[in-house]
């Protein structure tokens, strides 16, 4: 995936959002700019496929040695896939963070959180500000 | 590795015979019960034991062979009278269930420490049970949420600032309260604003730490107490920093409800690698009934055991308390004495502002001028100046090289690149001088020497991102010697 | 003053490096009205040999094991301890160090860490432990806690009455803050029946807590009680008695998931309760629910082994109110303590000193009983304690009688148990004689001749 296409959170995960049958599907990971100010990963723990999550609330974390950063979800779904691979891999992040280091992907309850995300301009002025 | 000495058949104990009539062990433990072989355990003779535990000493620093300026951790020297004291056989081997008429020099002790801990915190009633300073934090927590059931109240919220140390907010949710955090100035003290939007009448405690973790005394902690009072909220105060302030102000004096004490710190409890520690608490009369039982009551010359407290929240723990550290901490009053103990803190708080008088010229203080008995400066600057991704580890690294005992390096967070340095009140102002030109002499050393170092140990930075993904917690016979 | 030695010379030097007049002038940041304006009233100063002849004073107004003999249990025993404990423990390298929070200036703490670490686990039979606790009454918390977390149940933790009662009371002291409820099974013949503990568990249960063996010394059916916990989904809790383990199956072996156990008996002194050693090990999957520090092994940048701190953001200085604990400190010393004193027994000398538990226990129990007067309270299998009923039910003035003749003969059980008003409970350990033991049975048997042969 393109990260120009991509929206983000403020807490730097990013969505994608895609029809399928009807229903809107999110497909959610982390930016770059999170996992290189992460450092060295080190542990990473997944929800599980049919979980339920909430805009604005942490489904997962990912930590590094001394430190622990919740993943926020952006939208209201249903958990339909999670990146079970990655616990394992987590070097995936760093390498190709847009795709096969996705994470989990959302079947959309409630759209709603999507309105409040940066687009790419903006999330990456935010980076720069933080960086 | 203790376990690569090992040898089959080799042993250090030998138990004597059994000096009772023999019977078959199948009579006294039937045999499902019983393992065939004993545990695996390495087998060593004696002197393999003591050779390998004294070398492995020999890798440690220690408050006994270097200074030890740990930040927030109060090495000060570990008096060796108090070691004897405490190894008394009529102090050391005395069993938690003996009964209280064979036991009244110890309760006297513990009734007398009771009393001496409620005066130096101005909090007169005194619980010795807890085992540590976070144990302490929970057990006075816990002693608020059963005040407030008592009262009827139901408060759900405790409030920690920013700066506070992790065992704070740690322990306001194990007492099954929602913590919310209290923003500081850029000063390091209390934000008003801040304080006043968040306090309502769901805050059952703000917890906070004064002399705080930059070592600053926030004078604002009458207002704030005063507050949070107003609201209907108690007030707990870490007594981490107690030795800036011994004899000179009392928390219950400015404003605090409930406080902790870590004996270990403060009253010079050998920190043992790692604990043990005590945590006694001290709160105000309206608390008492709910402290946790017993505590050590006098009636006439008779000391007692005090469990008829119905209100109590009950115990924390096994047994009395951390005995051997309170019968330290107890000599460690002694030996002071009121006039001592005022001197303890004069000479901590003198030697810390006179170690930041010398190091601020190179190494920025951002909270100012004075301190209390410990500082906070910043290593930021040399992030640019020479390259390091981080600066404070890598003068902390450096200064081991050198024989001192590094600072506590980034915390308080709230401190860009934070060195936090307590030097106590047992060091003299030569060894405070050597710190002083060993630091300033590190800040001018190359960035490649400080991000390698320490050059001069038997290993240096070990990988601790290869041990928290690749755990090896234990050692298995499988592994490769080396 | 006793230890500060800067003299009034340095004094004024720092005084004029700083920029001050005095000392006084250090604390005007405190607010005058909130100092203290009056001396602490607490007693004067005392110099060195005043303290220790005060405090000798004090010492001898209690009457220690050595000069009473010792039969007290109830989670802390009178073991022997070999010289080589105190050897390595007393030394300033190790017990005026703090929490390795530099590594390579701590190499020493953290390998005996790692060592005490793995030897817990041959101990018990599980995977990983962490490097220590505060004793047992609070592991046996910290073990409901995880528990709780690890199942992600909030329901209910089921404790037999059979359990150390303080433990049960430590227990119910945190549980009455959080959404948990502690559901107490009543053992009136001494241990579990199975049936009960079947009916008290449902899938609402985070685990079931067992002492192995029990407050009143009996062997209960672990293995048994964690298949019932297990096929309600919720684990096995034992709190076991580390020495016992010379001898019996180790609860890692039947089924227990986390394990438990007060450490005294490993080589820590009595010291009328602490400061003692909280064990806590696991199963490897749960190590991230583990509470308190825990030492890994690694290499540094040359390549050398070493060892660390490890998998902290579990702990509060990190994770702060999400933290698996808010502990900090532990009990480092006596972790090392009871390193040193496994690998001085070794598992000949932990079985050795297991069976001469048993044996002297079971004598005793049957010397005691020798009199009409007392019977044991408990049928079935002990280990080294019994519970002691007597037949007039005057447990204290007979407690009393013994402690005169020189003798802690028991921990009365009525504070705790309502029902065993007239019961004792008797430990004995391998450091007890048979003449010991036949003097106190002969103290209780009321025959004043043989409480004057108390010494062996």
């Amino acid at each position: 995936m393109d990260p120009k296409d991509l929206l983000y959170c403020k807490t730097h995960e990013w969505v994608h959002v895609a029809q399928e049958g009807g229903a809107k599907l999110a497909t959610i990971g982390i930016s770059a700019f999170a996992v290189e100010q992460l450092t060295d990963l080190v542990y990473m723990e997944l929800p599980e496929v049919g979980g339920e999550v909430q805009a604005g609330q942490p489904f997962g974390e990912v930590e590094s040695v001394k430190a622990v950063s919740p993943l926020y979800s952006p939208v209201d779904g249903e958990i339909v896939a999670v990146n079970s691979s990655l616990p394992d891999h987590l070097e995936t992040l760093g390498e190709d963070p847009y795709d096969a280091g996705w994470i989990i992907k959302v079947r959309i309850t409630d759209d709603s959180g999507l309105a409040r995300l940066l687009d790419f301009a903006a999330y990456q002025k935010q980076c720069a500000e933080e960086g | 590795m203790l376990f690569d000495l090992s040898q089959p058949g080799r042993r250090a104990a030998r138990l004597p015979a059994s000096d009772v009539p023999h019977v078959e062990l199948n009579e006294l433990l039937p045999a499902e019960a019983r393992a065939e072989t004993p545990p695996p355990l390495p087998e060593l003779a004696e002197p393999d034991v003591i050779r390998h535990f004294t070398n492995l000493s020999t890798l440690n620093m220690s408050v006994d062979t270097h200074f030890y300026p740990l930040g927030s951790c109060t090495m000060k020297y570990n008096p060796k009278r108090n070691e004897r004291m405490a190894n008394l056989p009529g102090l050391l081997d005395l069993h938690p269930y003996q009964h209280e008429q064979s036991l009244q020099g110890l309760l006297e002790l513990l009734y007398e420490l009771q009393r001496y801990l409620g005066e130096i915190s101005g909090l007169p009633a005194v619980s010795l049970q807890p085992a540590a300073g976070a144990h302490g934090e929970l057990a006075a927590l816990m002693v608020a949420a059963a005040y407030y059931r008592d009262l009827g109240e139901q408060r759900t919220k405790v409030l920690t600032p920013d700066s506070a140390h992790g065992t704070n907010p740690a322990s306001a949710r194990m007492a099954g309260f929602d913590t919310v955090t209290i923003r500081s100035t850029p000063a390091g003290y209390v934000c008003l604003d801040d304080l006043r939007a968040k306090l309502d009448e769901q805050v059952a405690v703000l917890m906070i730490t004064n002399p705080n973790t930059l070592g600053l005394f926030d004078r604002q902690i009458a207002e704030i107490a005063d507050l949070v009072h107003e609201r209907g909220g108690l007030v707990y105060l870490d007594g981490a920093n107690m030795n800036a302030i011994l004899g000179i102000a009392r928390p219950g004096d400015f404003g605090a409800d409930m406080m902790h004490y870590n004996p270990h710190k403060t009253f010079s409890g050998p920190h043992g690698g790692g604990g043990p520690g005590a945590g006694p608490i001290c709160v105000t009369e309206k608390l008492d009934p709910f402290l946790p039982a017993p505590v050590v009551g006098r009636r006439d010359d008779d000391y007692f055991l005090d469990y008829d407290r119905p209100r109590s929240i009950g115990r924390v723990r096994t047994f009395f308390g951390n005995v051997g550290v309170l019968v330290r901490a107890y000599c460690y009053i002694r030996t002071y004495g009121p006039d001592g103990l005022r001197a303890v803190s004069e000479n901590a708080v003198l030697n810390a502002n006179y170690l930041l008088s010398r190091v601020k010229h190179f190494l920025p203080v951002p909270q100012g001028d004075r301190c209390m008995h410990e500082f906070v400066a910043s290593a930021e600057h040399l992030k640019k100046e020479k390259g390091l991704k981080q600066p404070a580890m890598d003068l902390a690294k450096r200064l081991l090289d050198y024989g001192f005992h590094a600072p506590t390096v980034y915390f308080p967070l709230t401190v860009h690149d934070a060195v936090m340095v307590e030097p106590t009140e047992t060091e003299s102002k030569q060894t405070l001088d050597a710190f002083a030109e060993t630091l300033f002499r590190v800040t001018g050393e190359a960035g490649e020497v400080l991000a390698e170092a320490p050059h001069s140990t038997l290993v240096s930075r070990p990988d601790e991102v290869r041990a928290a993904r690749q755990t090896v917690l234990r050692w298995t016979a499988e592994q490769p010697a080396s | 003053m006793a230890y500060l030695f800067n003299t009034p010379e340095d004094q004024r030097a720092m005084l004029e490096a700083i920029g001050v007049s005095s000392i006084a002038e250090l604390f005007e940041v405190i607010p005058a009205a909130l100092r203290l304006n009056r001396p602490l009233n607490i007693p004067p100063a005392l110099s060195e040999l005043e303290l220790s002849q005060h405090v000798q004073r004090l010492a001898t107004r209690n009457s220690p094991a050595g000069q009473s003999v010792c039969f007290l249990g109830g989670g802390s025993y009178d073991h022997f301890i070999p010289a080589v404990v105190d050897a390595v423990a007393s030394r300033g390298e190790f017990y005026t160090s703090y929490t390795p929070y530099q590594p390579e200036v701590s190499q020493g703490n953290l390998q005996a860490m790692f060592e005490y670490q793995t030897l817990i686990c041959q101990l018990t039979g599980l995977d990983v432990s962490n490097a220590s606790l505060y004793d047992g009454g609070s592991a046996a918390v910290e073990a409901v806690l995880m528990a709780l977390s690890v199942t992600r149940r909030s329901g209910k933790v089921v404790v037999p009455a059979s359990v150390h009662p303080e433990y049960r009371q430590a227990i119910a002291t945190y549980l009455a803050n959080l959404d948990a409820e502690l559901v107490t099974v009543g053992t009136p013949h001494g241990r579990v029946r199975l049936e009960e503990i079947e009916a008290a568990v449902d899938d609402q249960t985070a685990c079931v807590l067992i002492q192995q063996p029990n407050f009143f010394g009996c062997l209960e059916p672990l293995a048994e009680v964690g298949q019932i916990a297990h096929r309600a989904g919720a684990l096995l809790v034992a709190a076991v008695d580390p020495i016992s383990l010379g001898l019996l199956k180790r609860p890692g072996d039947q089924g227990a998931d986390i394990v438990v156990a007060e450490g005294q008996a490993l080589g820590t002194p009595l010291q009328f309760g602490g400061p003692y050693l909280g064990i806590m090990a696991c199963r490897e999957e749960f190590v991230r629910r583990l509470p308190g520090r825990i030492a890994g092994q690694t290499v540094d940048r040359r390549g050398r082994r070493c060892w660390v701190l490890t998998l902290q953001t579990r702990e509060q200085h990190i994770r702060r109110d999400k933290a698996t604990s808010n502990i900090c400190t532990n009990q480092g010393l006596f972790a090392l303590r009871a390193a040193v004193y496994l690998a001085a027994m070794g598992p000949a000398g932990l079985r050795e000193t297991a069976e001469l538990c048993l044996r002297k226990a079971h004598y005793a129990a049957e010397q005691i009983c020798r009199d009409e007067r007392y019977s044991l309270a408990h049928g079935g299998p002990f280990f080294k304690e019994f519970v002691v009923r007597d037949g007039q039910g005057r447990v204290e003035e007979l407690l009393a009688d013994a402690r005169q003749a020189g003798f802690h003969a028991g921990v009365p059980l009525g504070p705790w148990y309502p029902e065993l008003q007239d019961c004792f409970l008797v430990a004995v350990t391998e450091k007890r004689s048979k003449s010991e033991i036949d003097a106190l049975a002969g103290c209780l048997a009321g025959s004043p001749s043989d409480c004057t042969t108390v010494y062996a």
